[in-house]
């Protein structure tokens, strides 16, 4: 710039002798040069404004601790001992399962609510207290393989992987939607196939070492042996995923250590036979999820059926298998046959 | 102290005819007493010497209890006549205070368990004994005979109502009644007719298969489908209805007359 000013003025010598670093120009800055200047000098004040809370939601803590405790203990209540009694003075009445179905289809029988193929839901609630006492259970997403078979509604599409074509067709009798070797890895990884249109992903680990490159696509729904999507037997895998319970356990907002598993066991026109080894099969899934440490894990077990607002006790304890090492020998002994907590 | 003193002192001054109260108020119990400690303790005086004097700090005082909001202890009565759920007369029962002064000794009930009352009340006949099942069975009688027991119906299936009906009904209001211990009008109710919905009739329940009561049942038409749902009544339950059978009067009659 310098460079130009002397250019410009060639006669000014005796000045720039004198004075050769003051900068001097007689022309004026770009137009809004001093604004932006100015305007980055100044720093935005960002004026928060005080956003409106409802009245009723102003004082949350108070709220939340006025709020009934989730975890019900009746066990302070007495055992009611007349034919005709209020139930909230006593403890609630253990059904068992047979007659709690039966007890539900009254109220749906068409004389009442005339639905009579309602569903029937199981709600399971949990203790998430974890094995430290500032640790929870994390919440868990499941399908609990039912010996039972019902229409639940959801679109379940399973494409499986397999090197072997028996295995293949053994997946495709059972009810997975597709299934293929390295050549479908090929057609997904071009784009051929898209797997958003398949909600499980299935495999035998025979395929495993090609299906790595797909772990970036597939992310969480890579088959595991955890989630139980990596497995030899495929037919099993595909029943388990295509008929059976899908549940979640869901931890309390506040409540960290209640957990709620809320799932529909079959409908109310089922054999009660089949709805209870129905049932028997989500306590003993859900039941695997127990965390190492002392107590019980599930609390209370009720079952529920919409439009009904009543709920039923039933004793979950009867399809819990107890794992004390001394009766696992013993079973050992008789044999397998007779584990089956039914 | 002196706020309860003029609490007492001020109605008298008020009301010139005081005579008419049972008791003169000026003999009612004042409840005064504080339980307080020292919170700083005077000092300990030399054996056989003059007690040391107390400083300013040492009248300062903490509160341990204050005997205004204490709970009543139960107070012992003996009952001058039938009492329902409690005894029969010359029956000693140990009552909560307010209840006992308020049911009991104001209506001339009871009195209070005194030697001297004891002495009076040891050999009084006793006639016309009641006894129930168990000691919850009037209590629940009394509660179920003031209901009225909604029986939701279908509006669309015909039905004929059965004791099963009534059963399921008290259940979703979270009352056990077994369905033997329902005993429904011989005439036959029959539906879906909406010219019966909203009218009340009587069932009869007995309870340990020895007491019986009536409990009102009200009739109510419900659809599956939701358009063709009747408009659901905000407190139904206050407002009498119309009986099914005009004979249930008198027993409509008795149970108001209850309530």
């Amino acid at each position: 710039m310098f460079s130009i000013v002397s250019k410009l003025r060639p006669n000014n010598s005796f000045f720039s002798l004198t004075k050769t670093f003051i900068p001097e120009r007689n022309y004026a800055a770009r137009k809004g040069t001093r604004e932006r200047k100015q305007k980055k000098k100044t720093k935005k004040e960002v004026e928060v404004k005080a956003k409106f809370i409802p009245h009723n939601q102003r004082n949350k803590d108070a709220l939340l601790a006025a709020r009934p405790i989730l975890k019900v203990d009746d066990s302070a209540r007495p055992l009611p001992f007349d034919d005709v009694y209020i139930m909230k003075y006593y403890r609630w009445k253990v059904y068992p399962f047979h007659e709690a179905v039966e007890s539900h289809r009254q109220t749906h029988h068409p004389d009442m609510y005339n639905e009579p193929n309602s569903h029937l839901l199981a709600r399971i609630e949990l203790n998430m207290q974890g094995e430290k006492a500032t640790r929870f259970v994390e919440d868990f997403s499941r399908i609990a393989a039912i010996p039972h078979k019902f229409e639940h509604g959801d679109e379940r599409a399973i494409i499986a992987f397999s090197k072997t074509a028996s295995v293949r067709q053994e997946a495709l009798d059972a009810g997975a939607q597709l299934a293929g070797g390295v050549d479908l890895i090929k057609q997904i990884q071009n784009g051929g196939v898209s797997l958003q249109n398949f909600q499980y992903i299935i495999a035998h680990p025979d395929i495993l070492p090609e299906l790595v490159p797909l772990r970036g696509v597939m992310k969480r729904r890579f088959p595991n042996p955890k989630m139980g999507t990596l497995a030899v037997d495929l037919t099993g895998v595909t029943e388990r995923l295509l008929h059976g319970i899908s549940y979640s356990a869901k931890k309390d907002e506040h409540e960290k250590d209640f957990g709620l598993v809320e799932a529909v066991v079959g409908t109310l026109d089922m054999d009660s036979r089949c709805l209870e080894e129905n049932f028997a099969a989500l306590v003993q899934d859900v039941y695997r999820m127990k965390p190492k440490r002392e107590g019980t894990f599930i609390s209370r077990c009720l079952l529920v059926s919409p439009p009904s607002s009543e709920k039923f006790k039933v004793d979950h304890e009867l399809y819990i298998e107890v794992k004390d090492d001394n009766t696992q020998k013993d079973v050992e002994d008789d044999g397998e046959g007779e584990r089956v907590a039914l | 102290m002196w706020k309860s003193l003029i609490r007492t002192i001020t109605p008298l001054s008020k009301t010139t005819n005081c005579l008419l109260s049972a008791e003169t108020s000026i003999q009612q119990q004042l409840r005064t007493t504080f339980i307080l400690k020292r919170r700083i303790n005077p000092p300990l005086s030399k054996k056989g010497g003059p007690p040391k004097k107390l400083r300013t700090r040492n009248y300062l005082y903490e509160l341990v209890k204050d005997t205004n909001c204490d709970k009543q202890a139960n107070i012992d009565l003996i009952l001058t006549s039938y009492v329902d759920g409690l005894g029969n007369v010359g029956d000693r029962v140990s009552v909560k205070s307010y209840q006992a002064y308020d049911q009991l000794l104001l209506p001339g009930l009871a009195v209070y368990a005194t030697p001297e009352n004891l002495e009076k009340y040891k050999d009084v006949e006793v006639k016309d004994m009641k006894v129930y099942s168990s000691s919850t069975a009037l209590g629940v009688m009394q509660v179920l005979s003031k209901i009225t027991l909604s029986v939701v119906m279908n509006k669309d299936s015909p039905w004929t109502i059965q004791p099963w009906h009534i059963s399921a009904s008290f259940r979703k209001c979270c009352y056990m009644v077994p369905e033997y211990a329902i005993s429904i009008p011989e005439k036959p109710i029959k539906g879906p007719n909406l010219d019966i919905e909203g009218k009340e009739f009587y069932i009869t329940v007995t309870i340990n298969k020895t007491e019986q009561f009536k409990v009102r049942c009200r009739i109510h038409h419900w659809s599956t489908n939701i358009r063709e749902r009747l408009p659901y009544e905000e407190g139904f339950w206050k407002v009498p209805g119309e009986l099914l059978f005009p004979e249930d009067e008198e027993i409509a009659k008795a149970q108001s007359q209850n309530k």
